[in-house]
């Protein structure tokens, strides 16, 4: 029996449906982490659970409780907000102490517990500061420390990295899951950034148009993305989303070029679809190669270590391209010192089909993939 | 060079429009410790020597004229623009602090229309209000007593109440009220412990324009009261005497009924600060 | 299309006794692209302000080819710029935003119309041509603010946080037209960003910037390979490098965790930092490698680390791993799939060429790389 379960949830602002129909569970102990561009519903959703909306239609059941009209403050959630939220007039320490207060705690034992907290999340010498006095980091800290300090059984976290550097963003990541994993809470996790989703989340559900057009472990969302909009959310730069055609029986026409068709997909594809190609899988060479497209390196763009290439086929398709900088095709390109005579260049981009995604060019939707042969399964 | 002129030439005019805005302030002031003969030399000298008699006046009740005495009760008149005006403004908070919490957070049919309504009062001439309103408090025995004039006062102060709290209802973010109601805090611990304390400026802001406003109500008093329950502004038409104006002692009157309000201003001026720069989120 | 340079320029608001920007010279080559780079109050907007002639020059001077432009109106310096908060003219559509400049001059229609198409497509801005700029979201604002910047012919480009409200879908193909658009035209252009991920994508050479003085100048690579200060080398990259205090032992870097008590040790030549006690020092987490423990012996002359596993991110093209070392904690990047576990142990080989030096106390580079 799953810990929280919501169902059939939808909440309308004046006729426009925010959240439709919505239905999902989270398993005790688990962290899912909600994904979607901004505009999605995601702060509607939390609010739903948390109890500060209430929905037009639908259950919240948590525990095995009916909480869908219960009060927030008789829901036992913790949540930290991407603003902070924290209380301005109170210190940190009052902010903490907040969730074991409203319960008449013992002073020795809400003293004892509020320090445990600050120590755990680093914040204890600053904990008689008000919280104009705190760094943006040491604030979002005082934040989860007030929403863990009650031992609540979920926890909901609605983009709580958003407003810190990237230093602190890069701790608190690798801190969060240890941190509530030894606790055992239920976490909903709400964000814009796809690495935070994946680095944290054991299951990404993925929100658009106010339902969840997929849910899964990183693995599947990243390499079996249900449609083409679900695969351009994950990566960067994002997936290349080419028209491609069926061009004889083992051939796919592809940017004014034919390239070979894998066996196995022969039967998938009928007469036209969308090929998406991660940009990790276009492999690009300075030499002609065989069943490669030709192409025109047009920029450079470093990122992160990888090298970013925009290609753009004789047909003005453009085709992203990156790889390792350690593996970079030539030292100093694009980035010449003397910043003269950049330009752009010749090059032959070889598709990795084999890894590719084919969607149906109307819909976007995932085309589905002929089992494996006994004979071709690893 | 030139920006040390700028900079002194900028002080000159800063003191000259200073002294415009303060002048009539500070003549008032000097004529309190004028006699009348002093007020009235021509032309008028900065050089006289200071009395207390229009205080002494004003605070025993006895006022002697040229033609004999006269019995005023101008320190009735200041207590009762003490009490019109604290209780105004204490009902008007209570009703309307709350009022502009519901109006700030939730929307509701007909809200915005009666926030306008209530606002509409002011700008209705008090005059037209004044004479029907005259007949029914006769009627209902209000007429001539403090809590008729309270009641009447509203018109002034809760649409002003209202008005300036909500703006600052609406500037607490909602998700520090959802927070604490997280923390396990019902609805009426987080107005009292959050929603009022992050709203305290404008409260003390709107209390204290309130109080203004209600302290120099002319109309309604004279109106709707006698001299029983009439504030210093209406008492002040004592002054206006058969022999003629009693400039002294309506410079005197008039620094006395100045000193609650300026009191209060500077009293509340330190939660008008504070508030405001409270980083209540990121920044 | 013109060189800029900088020579010694400062920047003292009144009534502040400190330089907001302090002796910045820089040097900026024909067709060159540069970004100043910083965190908010570095000093990076004012310097970009006082080039295209909004914030006059305390002292220094600043000059397009060999014409000091110091005390020349905006108007008269024929730069082009982008502001941070768009600056579009509400009551005209986009299409005639983007061809303001170009009304005011002598330019035939059709030229105008082809330009303000070739960029407007160039930008994704097609459909909202007939649009008016109140009616588009923050980041279609911005591209037409963009637009209305690169449509000109100006001997400078000055773009002021060009980029920050993009569509994230959309980020990396503009960067690259952009950056295509302004290499193949040879427009020298001046980046103002915080964002050093956007700096390093568009730039030929970055200018970090800090309090007010030029940190480093330098191309990516320099940035990346040879940090100048401790500053530039928490500023750059991400995850951003880690750095550690460390003693210096006979024949090895002593590193300590932040309480001070000895974490692991980096062997380095004898006498190699002789007269230093306490150093900094850097690992950029792309040069890490994990391996399993007992493969380390392949390791050459490259330092050996045993290490824990503390969390293990896979974000697609990369992996991200969190790796404690004794009390101290790294951060390592591999280019795939990371088969460790979290609570598994691991060995790290980093090369010597990838630790970088800092003096403990200014933060200055010593070395990059430990001598082999």
């Amino acid at each position: 029996m799953a810990y929280l379960s919501v169902e059939a949830l939808s909440k309308a602002y004046r006729r426009n449906e925010v959240i439709r129909d919505l239905s999902f569970e989270v398993e005790r102990g688990e962290f899912l982490v909600v994904f979607g561009p901004s505009g999605a519903g995601k702060t509607v959703l939390l609010r739903l659970i948390a109890g500060m909306v209430l929905p037009d239609r639908g259950r919240v059941v948590l525990g095995g409780a009916d909480i869908t009209r219960d009060a927030p403050d008789r829901r036992d959630i913790g949540m930290a907000f991407q603003n902070f939220a924290l209380y301005p007039h109170m210190t940190a320490y009052e902010n903490i102490a907040s969730p074991l207060r409203s319960r008449g705690m013992a002073r020795a034992e809400l003293d004892g517990r509020v320090h445990g907290a600050a120590n755990l999340l680093r914040i204890d010498h600053v904990i008689t500061h008000l919280p104009k006095a705190l760094s943006n980091g040491q604030k979002q800290r005082t934040a989860l420390a007030r929403a863990l300090v009650g031992e609540p059984s979920m926890l909901l976290l609605d983009d709580p990295l958003r407003n810190v550097d990237a230093k602190v963003r890069y701790e608190m990541r690798l801190e969060l899951p240890r941190l509530l994993r030894a606790r055992d809470t239920t976490v909903i996790y709400v964000t814009q950034d796809y690495k935070e989703a994946m680095a944290l989340g054991d299951r990404i559900a993925v929100l658009g148009d106010g339902r969840f057009t997929q849910i899964g472990s990183p693995e599947t969302i990243y390499n079996r993305p249900a449609d083409s909009r679900i695969a351009r959310l994950f990566g960067d730069p994002p997936i290349n989303l080419l028209d491609a055609r069926r061009d004889g029986a083992a051939e796919l026409r592809v940017a004014s070029n034919s390239v070979a068709l894998p066996v196995r997909r022969s039967n998938t594809v009928a007469s036209d679809c969308v090929l998406g190609v991660r940009p990790e899988d276009v492999a690009v060479s300075l030499e002609p190669v065989a069943g490669a497209v030709p192409v025109e390196i047009d920029a450079v763009t470093p990122l992160n270590d990888r090298q970013v290439m925009l290609l753009r086929a004789d047909d003005g398709t453009e085709i992203f391209a990156s790889r390792p900088q350690s593996e970079q095709i030539e030292p100093s390109a694009g980035n010449a010192h003397d910043g003269i005579g950049r330009g752009r260049r010749r090059a032959w981009a070889t598709l990795d089909i084999e890894r590719a995604h084919f969607f149906e060019t109307r819909t976007g939707a995932r085309l589905a993939e002929p089992a494996l042969r006994p004979e071709l399964a690893r | 060079m030139s920006s040390q002129l700028l900079r002194a030439l900028r002080i000159v005019l800063m003191v000259m429009v200073g002294l415009f805005f303060l002048f009539p302030l500070l003549w008032v002031v000097l004529m309190s410790f004028m006699t009348n003969v002093d007020i009235l030399r021509s032309p008028p000298s900065p050089f006289f020597v200071p009395t207390l008699r229009n205080y002494l006046a004003l605070i025993s009740g006895h006022l002697s004229t040229s033609s004999g005495n006269v019995q005023i009760d101008y320190m009735h008149n200041l207590l009762n623009s003490v009490i019109l005006s604290v209780c105004s403004v204490v009902v008007s908070l209570i009703l309307g602090v709350p009022a502009a919490y519901a109006f700030a957070r939730y929307k509701f049919r007909g809200g915005e229309d009666m926030a306008f309504t209530l606002l509409s009062f002011r700008f209705a001439p008090p005059l037209l209000v004044l004479l029907p309103l005259l007949g029914y408090f006769q009627t209902l025995h209000l007429y001539d007593t403090y809590f008729g004039l309270v009641w009447v006062y509203q018109l002034i102060t809760l649409p002003l109440v209202l008005w300036i709290v909500r703006g600052y209802f609406e500037d607490v973010s909602e998700d520090i009220e959802l927070a604490y109601r997280l923390d396990g805090h019902g609805w009426l611990a987080t107005f009292f412990k959050i929603s009022i304390p992050l709203a305290r400026p404008g409260i003390a802001a709107a209390g204290l324009l309130s109080f203004i406003f209600a302290w120099n109500n002319f109309i309604f008093a004279l109106i709707l009261g006698s001299s029983d329950v009439q504030p210093v502004t209406v008492g002040a038409l004592a002054f206006i005497t058969a022999s003629g104006i009693e400039y002294g002692q309506i410079a005197a009157a008039l620094v006395l009924s100045v000193i609650p309000t300026l009191v209060l201003a500077i009293f509340t001026q330190r939660y008008l600060v504070e508030g405001l720069s409270l980083g209540a989120i990121k920044g | 299309m013109s060189t800029l340079t900088l020579t010694d320029v400062s920047k003292v608001y009144p009534g502040s006794s400190e330089r907001s920007v302090d002796d910045v010279s820089m040097a900026i080559k024909d067709g060159e692209i540069i970004a100043l780079l910083g965190s908010s109050g570095c000093g990076k907007t004012s310097t970009l302000r006082m080039v295209a002639g909004f914030e006059s020059v305390t002292s220094g001077t600043i000059r397009i080819g060999d014409t000091v432009i110091n005390r020349l109106k905006p108007s008269e310096r024929n730069v082009a710029m982008a502001f941070e908060g768009y600056a579009l003219y509400p009551p005209l559509k986009v299409r005639d935003n983007i061809a303001f400049s170009l009304l005011r001059g002598r330019t035939a229609k059709a030229e105008i119309d082809r330009r303000v198409k070739a960029v407007s497509d160039m930008l994704e801005l097609g459909p909202m041509l007939e649009k008016f700029p109140p009616n588009l979201s923050g980041g279609q604002q911005q591209r037409v603010s963009l637009a209305r910047a690169l449509v000109r012919d100006a001997s400078a480009y000055l773009l002021d946080e060009p980029m920050s409200q993009l569509e994230p879908q959309l980020r990396a193909l503009l960067r690259a037209r952009i950056k295509d658009h302004m290499t193949l035209h040879r427009m020298t252009t001046v980046i103002v960003t915080h964002d050093q991920t956007e700096a390093i994508a568009l730039s030929d050479r970055v200018a970090v910037m800090d309090k007010g003085l030029l940190q480093q100048f330098g191309t990516p690579e320099d940035l990346r390979e040879r940090p100048a200060n401790l500053f530039v080398a928490s500023f750059i990259g991400e995850p951003p490098m880690n750095l550690y205090t460390a003693e210096v032992g006979g024949g090895e870097l002593v590193v300590l965790d932040e309480r001070g008590t000895p974490a692991f040790r980096i062997p380095c030549q004898p006498g190699e930092f002789a007269g230093r006690r306490r150093l900094s020092i850097g690992i950029r987490p792309h040069r890490v490698h994990l391996g399993a423990p007992g493969n380390g012996a392949a390791g050459g002359s490259d330092a050996l680390i045993p290490g824990e596993v503390l969390s293990n991110h896979w974000l697609g093209d990369h992996s991200h791993a969190g790796i404690g070392i004794g009390g101290c904690f790294l951060i390592a990047v591999a280019d795939r799939h990371v088969e460790a576990g979290v609570g598994s142990q691991v060995v790290l080989r980093i090369p010597r060429d990838a630790i970088h030096i800092f003096d403990d106390e200014t933060g200055l580079a010593v070395a990059h790389g430990l001598s082999a």
